[in-house]
């Protein structure tokens, strides 16, 4: 079933990744095929976010893309934000009185959605007012929204339990045939993968499927995982500088 | 021995005069702009022209004490044109400055625009908008809608530039321009966007009522009349309405309550004025230009230009009154802030305080530059006490309020020690920052205090307009702009860059 013909959806041959003149990831060879649910491994700094960018870049409107930190806006309602997934999709003028006044089809879709990420009734609440984890439901929902075939997530779920993490996954392969989602959990990059990416230090030093690797092999990934993690050194440097929220204006700041 | 000691002597003092810590650096900064100001004070006129100055503070901190209430005619139709000039000058501000924010960072001729717009007072705006409109409202609002345009253009546009980036990467591509705004801009800046605006407005009701001065008949023309006269206890009613108006507008000034001072605003604005083009394309296109210029007679402009009284003392005091205002900002600022914070003093010490610095960051500087005048005479010192006071209050709240943030790391020392080891370095470099910030105002409301009879460039600005020497007039505003951008930029250069400040309330 894995034919070595067909065509790659994106194929990278020894190429040098990275922003401007700064190189993230040199001499990288890697193909993604479409089919394929990819996890991509790594510690932070490693370059998921700088391949996942660059995928998006190559892809185009093939993506629905979950950004790392959510990307979303805090004094929006989370109707909006999921809504902003198909802004594309409707006039400017449509988009503006949206905000004015729902438009009832789309806030049908929304609340389906919501609904089966367990974020219904909350539909009207601005996402600042929102837990770590329903934000990232709602992070997520914005780009199921989007409705493309393929996903790209960059730690779509990293703070939420395991469980709930499994749900969120088994919800994003329903609705998109090829997937790339970097994350931290080795075990779910094992039991819901096909294939597995791994990265360290700009190299891809792991490129397999899921079921011919150990979580041994997955170790070697994050070299400092076992070391006892010292204790970070105090941080005094942000109580010398002025805190910018001590020196509001006069009056009239909420 | 002795020889021993000189040289470790000889060795500390390079160490400290070079030391690269920013402690040393800071108190250098600071120990260089006291000693170039104690180097100019005596080039500055300081002296006191008035007979019995302190009877006459008696006097009129009597007539604050028992206001004369009874006395007012018709202080409601004052209040309420100064604020109807207020918000509705705010209002056109925005509605001028907020499509400029959107062009600011593209356009260079933008930028250029609303600094130099910018570098005028209000007050010199409404004195070259009287030439044409007269004593009317349109007068009022050109005067405060044109400079706060270029503020509101310049707040906004850095404000939008600070929004996070995030959300707007996260879109989908093709969401459009509008829609990106509208979604992933506005929202995120918003509430500072609109906490600005209200910081704004409140500048436009002490500008509205120094409005009074060159005639519009807000508070200040009251408060102005009721001073010359010596009526201390009437003026001392108006004063008291002020802060009244002042203080109580978190409540009148809600939001959902703009709309109706909006519209009630626009009543008692009226009658409007006919404008004549004609007369108006006169003024722009001829009367405030020298007419040697306009004939392309440049022996004629220079002699012109030579004409022109006094420029370069008007500008020597200009400078001279700036800089000591901001040094004794600074001062000011220095010895007021621990009264109003939370870890020195007792209870009524900081209460004390506290009212201290609202009364004198509440007063207009002119206000304060007036009344010192009174008492002093027409010298610089009363600009000097009025700017460094005003200014000096205002760093000191800002200050304070940092400081109450802070717990020291250290309980139990005592005041002096919390003073000078655990507060002051922590907060002098914002301190310092705020004060630069502050430099660029100080030097536009110096310009302004000649409108009093202080002899710097406002003194000859209103009075080219007096003697309808437009073109006079008009050259020294530009020579005040031109002086207000170079100090900007001056002091843009010169601000320690240690504590960042980027909330633009502060300015």
């Amino acid at each position: 079933m894995e034919g070595e013909q067909r065509r790659p959806l994106v194929r990278f041959d020894g190429e040098d990744l990275g922003h401007g003149e700064h190189i993230v990831l040199p001499h990288l060879s890697l193909a993604l095929y479409a089919g394929e649910r990819v996890a991509l491994l790594g510690q932070s700094g490693a370059g998921k976010s700088t391949l996942l960018g660059e995928l998006r870049a190559r892809l185009g409107r093939q993506v629905a893309w979950c950004p790392q930190h959510h990307g979303l806006v805090p004094q929006l309602a989370v109707y909006h934000n999921v809504f902003m997934g198909r802004l594309p999709e409707h006039s400017a003028l449509t988009n503006l009185w949206n905000l004015v006044r729902p438009l009832r089809r789309s806030w049908r879709e929304v609340t389906a959605l919501c609904d089966e990420l367990a974020l219904a009734g909350l539909m009207r609440r601005p996402v600042g007012e929102l837990s770590g984890g329903q934000r990232q439901r709602v992070a997520i929902a914005r780009a199921l929204y989007q409705a493309r075939p393929l996903f790209l997530g960059d730690e779509p779920v990293a703070s939420v339990d395991p469980h709930q993490a499994l749900r969120l996954l088994e919800l994003i392969d329903a609705r998109h045939v090829t997937s790339v989602i970097a994350l931290h959990q080795r075990e779910l990059a094992l039991t819901h993968f096909d294939r597995v990416w791994g990265l360290r230090d700009g190299r891809l030093v792991i490129d397999a499927r899921a079921d011919q690797l150990t979580l041994a092999e997955l170790d070697a990934l994050y070299p400092d995982a076992d070391r006892s993690d010292p204790s970070p050194p105090p941080d005094d440097s942000a109580e010398t500088l002025p805190n910018v929220d001590a020196l509001p204006c006069a009056r009239g700041r909420p | 021995m002795s020889d021993g000691l000189t040289k470790r002597h000889g060795e500390l003092a390079p160490s400290w005069w070079h030391g690269g810590s920013p402690g040393l650096r800071l108190a250098r900064h600071t120990l260089g702009l006291v000693a170039l100001a104690v180097l100019l004070v005596p080039f500055a006129d300081l002296a006191i022209h008035t007979r019995d100055p302190w009877g006459e503070l008696g006097r009129m901190l009597a007539g604050l004490a028992w206001p004369a209430w009874g006395a007012l005619t018709s202080p409601l139709s004052a209040l309420g044109l100064t604020v109807a000039v207020a918000l509705w000058g705010t209002l056109a501000g925005v509605v001028l400055g907020f499509p400029l924010a959107l062009m600011f960072t593209r356009s260079r001729l933008v930028r250029a625009g609303c600094a130099f717009v910018r570098a005028i007072h209000e007050l010199f705006w409404a004195l070259l908008f009287l030439q044409v409109f007269g004593l009317s409202a349109l007068t009022a609002l050109a005067a405060l809608a044109i400079p706060y345009a270029g503020i509101f253009a310049k707040v906004y546009a850095e404000i939008l530039e600070q929004t996070p980036r995030a959300p707007r990467d996260a879109l989908p591509p093709g969401s459009g321009r509008l829609a990106r705004f509208a979604y992933a801009e506005l929202p995120l800046a918003w509430a500072q966007l609109t906490a600005y605006t209200r910081y704004r407005f409140e500048c436009g009701l002490r500008a509205s009522v120094l409005l009074g001065f060159v005639g519009l008949p807000t508070l200040g023309f009251h408060l102005e009349t009721a001073f010359r006269e010596g009526r201390y206890h009437e003026a001392g009613a108006l004063l008291w309405l002020f802060y009244l108006l002042i203080a109580s507008l978190p409540w009148w000034g809600h939001k959902r309550l703009i709309p109706l001072l909006l519209l009630g605003g626009a009543w008692l604005l009226g009658p409007w004025p006919s404008v004549d083009g004609g007369l108006l394309w006169r003024f722009v296109s001829e009367d405030i230009w020298p007419a040697a210029l306009l004939a392309g007679d440049w022996a004629g402009f220079v002699a012109w230009l030579a004409r022109i009284p006094a420029l370069g003392p008007a500008i020597g005091n200009t400078l001279l009154l700036g800089l000591l205002g901001t040094v004794g900002a600074l001062a000011v600022a220095l010895v007021l802030w621990p009264l109003a914070s939370r870890h020195v003093g007792n209870r009524g010490t900081r209460l004390a305080g506290h009212g201290v610095l609202i009364f004198l960051r509440s007063t207009p500087e002119l206000m304060l530059a007036f009344v010192f005048l009174l008492l002093l005479g027409p010298s610089l010192l009363p600009a000097w006490l009025a700017l460094a006071l005003h200014n000096g209050a205002l760093i000191a709240f800002l200050v304070a309020r940092h400081a109450d943030a802070i717990t020291p790391g250290m309980p139990g020392l005592p005041a002096s020690g919390r003073l000078a080891y655990e507060l002051l370095p922590r907060v002098y470099p914002g301190l310092l920052a705020l004060l630069y910030y502050r430099a660029e105002v100080i030097l536009r409301e110096t310009a302004i205090l000649g409108m009093l009879g202080i002899a710097t460039l406002g003194f000859y600005i209103e009075e080219g307009f007096d003697y309808l020497m437009f073109d006079v007039a008009f050259f020294l505003l530009l020579v005040t702009a031109a002086l207000n951008i170079a100090v900007d930029a001056l002091s843009r250069h010169f601000r320690p860059r240690e504590a960042p400040i980027d909330d633009p309330c502060v300015r």
